[in-house]
């Protein structure tokens, strides 16, 4: 019940967004709507059926770039297509393009597989700046949205539902795969393999086949892109695509299905939100990354499902422990914050180096509206002290906990392998 | 007859700075069942490390404090965060690293800037070592060799000759077995962790002024690294050596060719016609050479995965 609430509440501010959002936001949120289909598209693969790819920007960009070409081909007169349809290309290359390099990179699993997809994906990034027919070279290639109908897909904001609309589908059509016997047959490919074999499956061609399907959705995700921005580079096959979804994914959370959707949505919110504040935002977009693969594991989606359950529950416990660890939480954040700030606008080479010249002096920077001076100790010592409190307050907290839990301190240690 | 001495001249230099990174990764694969994606970041700190410290002191002493530094890093990285999330399985264990690896990157290009730096060889370096065919031939890549062969055989007779590399090995092979017979694994597998960082810090710290030092030199070596690993053979290190050989010289000789497919098409009377369909069938060898370790990878993966000295998958 708590669970369709969210979602309606989701959808309806998702629906009513333009009536109080600018433009601006308007394309952020396109992009952020976009990274979550691909997300979901990834997560099909990586989280449902276990085989973590890191290329999968390959099949992305193969959509992205059928769309540009079926646009310029609409544009033309060549072939005739409704607009809002023209996403559906992106799908269709994606599922070739998957449903081939699956056939491959299935072959092996485990980190094997990981490497194939990478080798893969590199290969065509390397590829392509050659192929100027299909990828445009250096300079991309670019189209326009021709008008359908009453539409005439010159603002924001039909693109923005086109995009909506696209992604709400595509979700939906995740979510009935899952519940279907193949969707329970991928998970089977994650938990046992050799099972799946013994059962009559033919385990080769049931990843293959998820391999395609998980490509096909990452082809209609960039296919979205190529529509919504009516232009394709081969930089959209480079590592750092591959990379951000993902982060997107395991952040938000693989074990949950609206997990990754999260995910992207939170990067690409946090992403427009703190751009605007510092250019170290893929930083720290990093950091939090690191620290939740080593202390949540299973992301921020499970962590929310943690504190629902525990509400229900009414373990109010564990509920005054987290909020308890919030506050060193704060402090560390703060503190890190400020030393990676105040650090990185002094190594700005260009601005502040010329200012040191001019003033013949170490001017202070201004983080979080207050000056620190960098030449003075106070600066790098108070953020140092405030890491060190947070630290030192969350193994307090950790070590009652441990203490309540069982009478004693557990000295934990690691077994040897 | 020059273009072939001075390939295989580069194509050895190069195939010997690759060797001292994957040599590092292929051990730590081999111990913890880890692809470290970290590994070439690891590299990439090297170069910028050193080349700050050379700033500041001399070409001498950047070489020995910069791979210090960065093997203080990776023991670092191994003890407080990968033996962390040990338990949860390799897939996590490669996410962290993945992580990492990204974090690098950025704090790179906070603290030197999203460019290029001008890391170049010292000055008395800088000059030509021989001249072969009219060609100079720079005394920096005879240096770089020299340091290759000198970590190549302090290598060797260190796994090879001494106690420690036999444990080593063993722990590569068998860790439970050799935990059981009373040596701490976990502290050798801290040991070569560090060993390895140390040898891609020094990597970097020679190579950066070889190749380019900017913040994607890390990404870029990274594949050509697991390229070497992949084909020698996961955890062997004679595998490595070799692969990294043959991957250097591929490199270098694939530059310089300018032969494509429809000139292969064209000794069969096709040559018309491929260059009619164009795209792939035109592509010469030359502007193929960055995808040629992938496509090598590839080919090694599918046909024979556990490579060319390797005995497991």
């Amino acid at each position: 019940m708590l669970r369709l609430i969210t979602l309606a509440l989701v959808g309806a501010v998702l629906i009513a967004a333009p009536l109080f959002l600018e433009p601006h936001s308007i394309g952020v949120l396109t992009t952020a709507l976009i990274a979550a289909l691909f997300a979901m598209a990834f997560n099909l693969l990586s989280g449902r059926a276990g085989m973590l790819s890191f290329g999968h920007a390959a099949y992305f960009a193969i959509g992205g770039f059928a769309v540009i070409h079926t646009m310029q081909a609409v544009e033309s007169g060549a072939i005739w297509l409704p607009t809002p349809l023209v996403p559906l290309m992106g799908g269709v290359a994606g599922l070739i393009g998957g449903l081939g390099a699956g056939f491959f990179a299935t072959r092996r699993s485990g980190v094997y597989f990981s490497m194939v997809t990478l080798a893969l994906a590199e290969m065509l990034h390397a590829l392509a700046p050659n192929l100027g027919g299909f990828f445009g070279g250096e300079v991309g290639l670019t189209s326009m949205r021709m008008p359908w109908l009453a539409f005439d897909y010159g603002s924001e904001n039909q693109v923005y539902f086109t995009v909506l609309a696209w992604t709400v589908f595509g979700i939906a059509l995740l979510y009935a795969y899952n519940q279907t016997l193949f969707g329970r047959l991928t998970v089977g490919l994650r938990e046992s393999e050799r099972r799946i074999s013994f059962l009559g499956y033919n385990a080769h061609h049931t990843k293959i086949i998820v391999f395609g399907v998980s490509a096909m959705f990452s082809g209609i995700a960039g296919g979205l892109l190529a529509f919504a921005t009516e232009s394709m580079n081969y930089s959209m096959l480079g590592m750092g695509m591959s990379a951000s979804v993902v982060l997107h994914t395991f952040v938000g959370g693989s074990t949950v299905f609206l997990g990754p959707a999260l995910g992207a949505l939170i990067f690409a919110l946090f992403g427009s939100l703190v751009s605007d504040l510092t250019k170290n935002w893929l930083l720290y977009q990093g950091i939090l990354f690191v620290l939740i693969m080593m202390f949540m594991g299973d992301g921020l989606a499970m962590l929310w499902i943690r504190i629902v359950n525990e509400c229900r529950s009414r373990n109010w416990d564990a509920l005054r422990q987290r909020v308890l660890l919030l506050i060193p939480g704060l402090l560390i954040t703060v503190g890190a914050i400020t030393i990676l700030e105040v650090t990185s606008k002094i190594l700005d080479q260009q601005q502040y180096a010329t200012s040191v010249a001019r003033m013949n002096a170490w001017p202070p920077v201004s983080v979080f509206g207050v000056s620190w001076d960098p030449t003075s100790a106070l600066t790098w010592l108070l953020p140092l002290v405030a890491i060190l409190v947070g630290i030192g307050f969350v193994y307090l907290i950790l070590a009652r906990k441990m203490q309540q839990r069982t009478g004693t301190i557990i000295m934990s240690r690691e077994p040897a392998r | 007859m020059e273009f072939i001495v001075v390939s295989t001249l580069n194509g050895f230099v190069y195939g010997l700075l690759l060797f001292m990174v994957s040599a590092g990764l292929t051990l730590i694969f081999g111990m913890m069942g880890v692809v470290n994606f970290a590994h070439a970041s690891l590299y990439m700190l090297g170069a910028y490390l050193s080349f700050t410290i050379t700033r500041a002191t001399n070409f001498w002493v950047g070489l020995l404090i910069a791979p210090l530094i960065v093997a203080t890093v990776g023991i670092f990285i191994e003890r407080f965060m990968l033996r962390r999330v040990h338990g949860f399985g390799h897939s996590q264990q490669l996410l962290l690293t993945f992580g990492i690896a990204f974090v690098v990157e950025e704090v790179v290009k906070v603290f030197w800037g999203n460019f290029p730096i001008a890391y170049r060889p010292p000055g008395f370096l800088s000059g030509a070592a021989f001249t072969i065919f009219g060609t100079n031939f720079p005394s920096y890549r005879v240096f770089v060799a020299v340091v290759a062969i000198l970590l190549l055989g302090m290598l060797y007779l260190l796994l090879q000759k001494t106690r420690i590399g036999i444990i080593v090995r063993a722990s590569v092979q068998r860790p439970a077995m050799v935990s059981a017979l009373g040596h701490n694994v976990p502290l050798i597998f801290l040991g070569v962790f560090g060993v390895g960082a140390w040898m891609a810090g020094l990597a970097g710290a020679v190579g950066g002024a070889l190749l380019t030092t900017s913040p994607t030199m890390a990404a870029e070596m990274s594949v050509i690294a697991f390229v070497v690993v992949v084909v020698g053979g996961l955890g062997s290190l004679l595998g490595a050596f070799i692969s990294s050989l043959l991957i250097g010289l591929l490199t270098s000789f694939s530059v310089g060719f300018q032969v494509s497919l429809a000139d292969l098409a064209n000794v069969f009377g096709f040559g018309d016609a491929a260059r009619r369909i164009g795209g792939l069938l035109t592509l010469d060898v030359a502007s193929l050479s960055a995808s040629l370790p992938a496509l090598l990878m590839l080919i090694v993966l599918l046909t024979r995965p556990a490579g060319l000295m390797g005995d497991r998958n």
